[in-house]
């Protein structure tokens, strides 16, 4: 959890304050701490890299720096629908690495206060393994799942990237 | 209390100077011992030694001083022509250097260890018959060393990190003093010799564990730069801000209404330029990386000398092109391969004296190492005049020791019966011994130099002699590559690695034991569909010719079939990041004109997996 949340002062609220980047999956929505994104652009030529896991997309061109990408929705086992003008790529930087991730929309920048953020419940029904989830955000109307991708590439998915080799 | 600035500038200059002197001593006294009557390489073999010794004094490392004082008067005594040199004595003298070297790289480990002096100096002693006169000249050397060393003890623990060695160092003291670089020699001392280390602009701050050869002198960290290198790359960063101002106002202009056709022309001569530019400043940093290769090529008369010696052969040792630069990189891994090579060339290789003149040879076998720059290549080349390779030997030597079968040794030509001398665990030796057997050798060479995306190939002629011969890109940076399509995609072949292509029809490939293979000359070339290998879609299925791209890795040639050929192109290689580093036949990426990724095939990955 730490990771995934650095906490914001706020003289405001005087509570400890995050601000998240929420983006669309599958009309689902998704929580991403800001600290974590570099940028978000729109999708441009992809290079495909033979041998990889299927949702490693391939690799791009980011000013001089080749970074690859990974597909969301075919990481976390949803249908893979095609790119349209709304489709972006966020990219963040995961334990010290730049990676790009393709998500369906990037609708906006919300702050939360920390006491907002509700454990995952035990069963979740998509393919999002558990551990990626840092917890669930339930304000009035929308629900928010907040993602840590640090935890997505823990040991099990080193190790597939590794045995790929 | 660390060493002071000072200090340390002091110390870092002695270490660049006497490596440097100690490299080229090594290559003088082999010359010396071919021409003992020159006198001009006598005085500098003398000058060098010298100069070894009065900067160590200074310094107050007293066992180098020691041990370079008995080896200058050795030197001094045949310098007079009381001695004549004989192999005993230049043994004797390069055991000297070499136990120097090894003090030089402890002090550069920054950890002084106790050496044993007295065997060398006891070998040095019988060749300085008049005692009387050694005694003179040692009294005021290492009279007041002696007060010096005892204070200078306390003060050791500041200058040497290790207190383990310290702790050892205080019983010897009294009989082998020693110090570091300290603050310990009187300031009126410092600035009487000061010239002496003359000021280097060459820091060397490694503090790495001392190794226990003299072997590793050179050092890595830091680079030198003739400062005419460092202008021109300044005149050329010059050029290139120049025209990027010329970019900018263009393009103003053009915003401004420049018309359309002068703009093209303007930015054709433009983009002219800035290629020419652009080309310049590579080649400046490039060479700015570069190493003449004599940096590994001098340590071998030396070791020819003792091989031959001790395998009791008469070798002749010729050196082309040692001038011939090539990448830091590169020079630091081609000394082993190269090591081995020359060993084999020693002792398979040339033949015993008497087999020699008994098939109507001279007494005396050559071996002639040679560099040159060959295009983008370099291309390193070990030849000896002995008995050559035989084939149905190595192929009986491989079936013995279960590396091959039969039928594999059936299907090859003779080139792929010559590769079998790279297996791991192959020898011809029947005894391990303590130069060759253990099949080790040219498994390293053929490692280091898949390290490299190197070729090696074997000319070999039976009972006059073999070639080695490597092809070595010159740097790792930025390669010429070939670009290939595979089914709509773009993919970069290093031309390092690329030996020729062909455009084949699909009826000429033949299939033995599963494997695709192509009948080129007179050897059977495995072949490899990248489409299959790298998954891509098939988009042309109706064709019935394509491209084969013949590489070679190390000793290895395999034939890639891709769609089509693009062109060559010089690209920077960019590396995929640690999540993608590890891929099977991927070495990297690069960045095309049009801004798209390409990646970087890497031939060693397909070899390793088609074999």
């Amino acid at each position: 959890m730490e990771t995934a949340l650095t906490k914001v002062k706020s003289e405001e609220f005087g509570g400890e304050l995050i601000q998240l980047v929420s983006f669309n999956l599958e009309k689902e929505e998704y929580g991403i701490n800001v600290l974590m994104v570099r940028e978000i652009i729109r999708m441009l030529n992809i290079t495909r890299v033979p041998n990889t896991p299927h949702y490693v997309e391939g690799v791009i061109n980011l000013r001089g720096k080749v970074i690859p990408i990974i597909n969301l929705r075919k990481k976390f086992d949803l249908m893979d629908t095609e790119y349209d003008k709304r489709t972006r790529i966020m990219v963040m930087e995961v334990v010290g690495e730049l990676m790009g991730f393709i998500v369906d929309e990037v609708s906006e920048v919300i702050r939360i206060s920390e006491k907002e953020i509700q454990p995952p419940p035990p069963v979740v029904s998509s393919g999002i393994e558990q551990e990626c989830m840092a917890g669930v955000i339930n304000q009035a109307e929308r629900l928010l799942v907040l993602l840590d991708l640090e935890k997505m590439f823990t040991a099990d998915e080193r190790r597939l990237f590794s045995n790929v080799a | 209390m660390a060493i002071d600035c000072e200090d340390q500038e002091l110390l870092d200059g002695f270490l660049a100077e006497t490596t440097e002197l100690l490299e080229k001593l090594d290559d003088d006294l082999i010359s010396l011992e071919k021409s003992p009557e020159d006198a001009d390489l006598m005085n500098r073999i003398f000058r060098s030694i010298h100069t070894v010794k009065g900067a160590s004094s200074f310094l107050g490392f007293d066992m180098l001083v020691k041990v370079t004082h008995k080896t200058e008067d050795v030197l001094n005594r045949l310098r007079k022509l009381e001695l004549t040199l004989t192999s005993e004595i230049m043994d004797v003298i390069l055991e000297a250097v070499d136990l120097v070297k090894t003090l030089v790289a402890d002090i550069k480990g920054g950890d002084i260890i106790e050496r044993d002096l007295e065997g060398t100096i006891a070998k040095l002693i019988p060749f300085l018959s008049e005692n009387a006169v050694e005694a003179t000249v040692l009294a005021p050397v290492f009279a007041p060393k002696e007060e010096k060393a005892a204070p200078a003890d306390t003060q050791a623990p500041a200058a040497e990190p290790e207190p383990a060695a310290e702790a050892q160092a205080e019983p010897a003291a009294a009989q082998e003093p020693k110090a570091e670089a300290k603050a310990e020699p009187a300031p009126s001392q410092q600035v009487a010799p000061a010239p002496q280390p003359k000021p280097q602009p060459v820091k060397e701050p490694q503090k790495a564990p001392a190794k226990g050869g003299g072997e590793d002198l050179a050092d890595n960290s830091t680079v030198r730069v003739d400062v005419k290198r460092l202008d021109d790359l300044m005149n050329q960063v010059g050029e290139l801000v120049l025209e990027r101002n010329r970019m900018i106002q263009l393009h103003s202009d053009y915003q401004t209404g420049l018309n359309p056709a002068e703009f093209g022309d303007d930015f054709g001569k433009l983009s002219k330029r800035l290629n020419f530019v652009t080309s310049e400043l590579q080649m400046q940093v490039l060479k700015m990386r570069m190493l003449p290769v004599e940096k590994v090529f001098k340590k071998f008369p030396r070791i020819v000398r003792n091989l031959a010696r001790d395998l009791g052969k008469e070798v002749d040792l010729v050196i082309y092109g040692e001038e011939t630069e090539l990448d830091r990189s590169v020079v630091d891994e081609i000394g082993d391969p190269l090591i081995h090579l020359i060993r084999n060339a020693l002792d398979h290789g040339l033949e015993t004296p008497e087999q020699r003149l008994a098939a109507g040879k001279d007494r005396t076998g050559t071996v002639v190492l040679s560099a040159a720059h060959e295009g983008n290549q370099i291309v390193i080349s070990i030849k000896d005049n002995g008995r050559g390779i035989d084939p149905d030997k190595i192929a009986k030597k491989a079936l013995d020791k279960g590396l091959v079968t039969d039928e594999q040794v059936a299907a090859m030509g003779t080139r792929e019966i010559l590769d079998l001398i790279f297996l791991p665990g192959f020898s011809t030796k029947e005894q391990t011994t303590d130069l060759s057997g253990r099949g080790v050798g040219m498994d390293v060479v053929r490692t280091n130099i898949r390290k490299l995306n190197g070729i090696i190939e074997i000319k070999n002629e039976v009972g006059h002699g073999s070639e080695f011969i490597l092809k070595l890109p010159l740097t790792l940076a930025i390669i010429q590559s070939l670009l290939v399509e595979v089914e709509k995609e773009v993919y970069s072949i290093p031309l390092a690695s690329v030996i020729e292509t062909m455009r084949v029809s699909k009826k000429e490939f033949h299939m033995i034991g599963g494997q695709e293979v192509l009948k080129l000359r007179d050897s059977v070339l495995p072949l490899l569909r990248l489409q299959q290998t790298f998954g891509c879609h098939e988009v042309y299925t109706d064709r019935d010719t394509c491209y084969v791209v013949i590489v070679g890795v190390a000793e290895k040639r395999i034939g890639l079939i891709v769609t089509r050929l693009l062109g060559q192109q010089e690209v920077a290689i960019k590396s995929l990041g640690k999540f993608l580093s590890n891929l099977p036949g991927i070495g990297g990426s690069t960045i095309m004109g049009d801004g798209r990724v390409a990646l970087i095939v890497d031939p060693i990955g397909l070899v390793g997996g088609a074999a």
